[in-house]
Parts: C-alpha cells; structure tokens; sequence
C-alpha cells in the first residue's frame, strides 16, 4: 500500500498535502480561525448566538474537504457558485445543508427572518416620542454607509461592490446581505462575514471612540426630559402599517426587508402574544442559528480566497469607524444647537446595531456618571438606525443597477 | 471618481430628505390617531 493509497483514506489530509500551498494555508488558518470565534463567543468577546455556530462551521467546512467524483476538492456542505440548474437540482439531494442555502439564504429568507424577530423586539414608541431628533441622529451616523461607497470605487470596486461593502457601515447583517446578494452575488460570501465579524467589535470599539471624542465632562450631562410622551399601541400599530406601506410604495426592491421588520413591529402591538412568542423565539433563534452556520461554512478557503478579501476588511472597519464618528457629530450638533442640554454619546447610538449601541452609549455615560439615564433617548435613536439602514438599502438597491446601465 | 462622488452627494441627500419625511410622517400619524382617540373616547 502505497503513500497515496493511504492518505486517499483519509481524505481530509489528502486535500491538504495535495492542495496549492495558498489553499492549504488558509484552510488551516481559517480551521484556527473557527475555533478562536468559538473561543471568544464562549468569552462573551463576540456575539455568541452567531459566533458558536458560524466558527464550528468555519472549522468543519475547511477539515472536511474531500475527492468528489468528478476529481475536484469539495465538500458535503453546500455549492454557493453552482448556477448550472441540473447541477444544483443534484446538489440538494447530496449536500445537506444546500436545500437552507438554496431557499432561504440566497434568497434573504434568513435575513427576513431575523428582521422580523428585531421587529417583535422594538419599542417603536421611542422614535414616536421624539422622531425628528431620532431621524436626524440615525442618518447622521450612516456616515460611513454613505461616505465609503466613493473610497470603494477609487480603490477599484464596481459601483454594485462598493455599494455593498458600503453597507458595513450601517451596522445591521441582514441589510448588508440583502445588499449584497442583490448587488454583487460574487462578493457577497466575504461581506458577509466581514460584516458579522465586525458587528462583533461594535462591543469593543465604540466605547474607546467615545472615549476619544466626547470629554468626560460631556459624557456626564444629565439629559433633562421636558415631558415624558405616553405612546398607546393603537399609535405605534399606526405607523408601523402606515410606515411599511409609504416606505414598500417608495423603495419596491427593499419592500420584503420593510415588510419584515414592520410585521414584527405590528404583531407586538396587536397584541397577538402567540405570534410574538413564535417569531421573537423559535423563528428569531432557528433563523439566527442557521445564519451562523451558513455564514461560516461559506467560509471555506477555495471560495472566500480573494484578492479583495484584504480591502474589504479595511473598508468594512472605516466603514463602521465613520458611522461611529458620524454618529457622534449628529449628537455635537444637536448639543451645540439645542442650547447645550443635549448629551452627545446618544449619537453613536444612531448606529443601527439594536440594541448594542444604545446598550454601549449608556454604559459609557453610566462610567463617569452612574445616575445619568439616556438608555429611553438612546433607544430612540437606535431604532431609528434601523430604519434609516433600511432606507439607504433601498436606495442603493434601487439606484446603483441604473447607474451602470 | 467624480460621478462617484456625484452619486455619493446625491444618495445622502435622498437619505437625508427621506428620513425625515418618514419623521414627519411618523408625527402625521401619531396625532391623526391622537385626534381620533379624542374624538372616541372624550375626557370626563
């Protein structure tokens, strides 16, 4: 028994002794690097619910590459670059999680999902109480969202990849696949997880960026509420049934993510309890769980190596660094204008990462002022990031395809 | 590079003006279902 015949046993091996080095390489990089996420979603670094299963993914899916039967290296995951019809037919019946990727990732199924379960989560009686204030923080921090699309393109991105991987900035996974599996179907498998690796660091960088820009005297500014504006649900279930329709009448490409969000949103306010336990928890969960995994079974070496896997790491953290910036200029503004009772950190909550930045915006004012409240403000302003993300999603959506006809 | 900018200056306009007419939308609603209730259920 030859050297060969023995590794052909185990094939996992085979393919990596055999492979070019750069392959060989990156999958055990990424095999290292599935296990580090795993890490730091057991340590709390890192969002847990998408870190588990999106590196035990990352890891298994650069292990068990095998000899398929036409001779090429593959998996017995999924395809995500099989467009031949037949093939793909032949695909659902072998790789087991294909028939998830094929009717509900690729499509944004998942995405819908999961934006229905943060709908079920909003209290949008924090945008009714102050909407222009919100409005004006959220899109002030979309800043990177808006200003990395021309950087993208100087650096030699297609306007539809600059688009997408401008959609970073926003802060919000499901918008940024959405984007980009409807703008740029090559690229999007590493936007996707830059996107939701860099989520992750919303936890650690922000604090230190309001650190940075906001004076510990700033931070501290007590927000004083005039009058606190009671919002019935009959209010709340208003706009969000007025709210979906204007915005699905404006923006028809961008239509199933608004639907999504504000379904969740009028189910909670309707009060139907049966629907808001299913879509806040098996739907949200299982819908979650299974992002986590597609994204990190994507990863596998031989489709996510690109050269432009470097720049969009780099343009994914300006991205969110900008926003963040964004974000805080919109509070400044507000204080300068407002007659100096307007607490700037609430700004960066204007970055659409419910409810982590709101969370962190209190969290560094509750530091050098524990009976300072902003977390009512902040929230506002968060929930409103989520609309304005949905709001530029349409628009790149909708605009960029006429652009480059 | 330049109609990129272009495109940049125009989509945060969009943006902006889009926000907030949903803002004002949102205060449209919130007191056409205010006067509503008002007329419903009149105070005591």
């Amino acid at each position: 028994m030859s050297g060969h015949d023995v590794l052909s046993l185990f094939q996992g091996i085979q393919t990596l002794v055999e492979a070019p080095p750069v392959i060989t390489v990156a999958r055990i990089g990424f095999m290292v690097l599935g296990m580090f996420l795993v890490y730091l979603g057991k340590k709390g670094v890192l969002e847990p619910l998408l870190m588990v299963p999106m590196g035990l993914g990352m890891s298994a899916v650069n292990a068990g590459v095998l000899v398929l039967d036409n001779g090429k290296a593959g998996t017995l995951f999924l395809d995500p670059l099989v467009t031949d019809q037949e093939h793909l037919f032949s695909l659902l019946q072998i790789d087991f999680l294909q028939p998830i990727y094929t009717l509900m990732f690729s499509n944004g199924l998942i995405a819908c999902f999961v934006f229905m379960g943060i709908g079920v989560l909003l209290d949008v009686g924090y945008v009714l109480a102050r909407p222009f204030l919100s409005m004006f923080l959220a899109i002030c921090a979309e800043l990177g969202t808006v200003a990395v699309f021309p950087i993208a393109v100087a650096l030699g991105f297609s306007y539809n990849d600059a688009a997408s991987v401008a959609m970073i900035g926003c802060a919000d996974g499901p918008m940024v696949l959405y984007t980009s599996l409807m703008l740029s179907k090559d690229l999007f498998v590493p936007i996707g997880v830059v996107a939701y690796l860099y989520l992750g660091l919303t936890y650690g960088g922000y604090p230190y960026l309001i650190k940075f820009l906001v004076p510990a005297k700033l931070r501290a500014l007590p927000m004083v509420e005039k009058k606190v504006l009671v919002v019935t649900s009959a209010e709340k279930l208003a706009f969000a049934v007025v709210g979906c329709t204007v915005l699905c009448l404006l923006f028809p490409v961008a239509a199933p993510l608004f639907f999504s969000l504000f379904l969740g949103v009028a189910v909670r306010e309707a009060g139907l309890h049966y629907f808001v336990d299913f879509i806040g928890g098996p739907l949200l969960y299982g819908a979650t769980l299974f992002l986590g995994l597609i994204l990190g079974v994507l990863c596998e070496a031989a489709t996510i190596l690109s050269p432009k896997v470097l720049l969009l790491l780099i343009l994914g953290m300006v991205a969110l660094l900008l926003s963040g910036i964004g974000g805080i200029v919109g509070g400044y503004l507000v204080y300068f204008f407002g007659g100096r009772k307007f607490n700037p950190v609430i700004g960066i909550a204007g970055v659409s990462c419910v409810p982590t930045t709101a969370k962190v915006a209190q969290k560094s004012v509750s530091e050098v002022a524990p009976n300072v409240v902003i977390l009512p403000v902040a929230l506002g302003a968060n929930i409103s990031g989520v609309i304005t993300s949905a709001i530029l999603t349409g628009i790149y959506v909708t605009i960029i395809p006429h652009l480059i006809k | 590079m330049n109609s990129a900018l272009f495109v940049t200056f125009f989509i945060a306009g969009l943006a902006f003006a889009l926000s907030m007419l949903v803002a004002a939308m949102i205060k449209l609603v919130y007191y056409t279902v205010r006067f509503f209730t008002a007329i419903k259920e009149p105070k005591s």
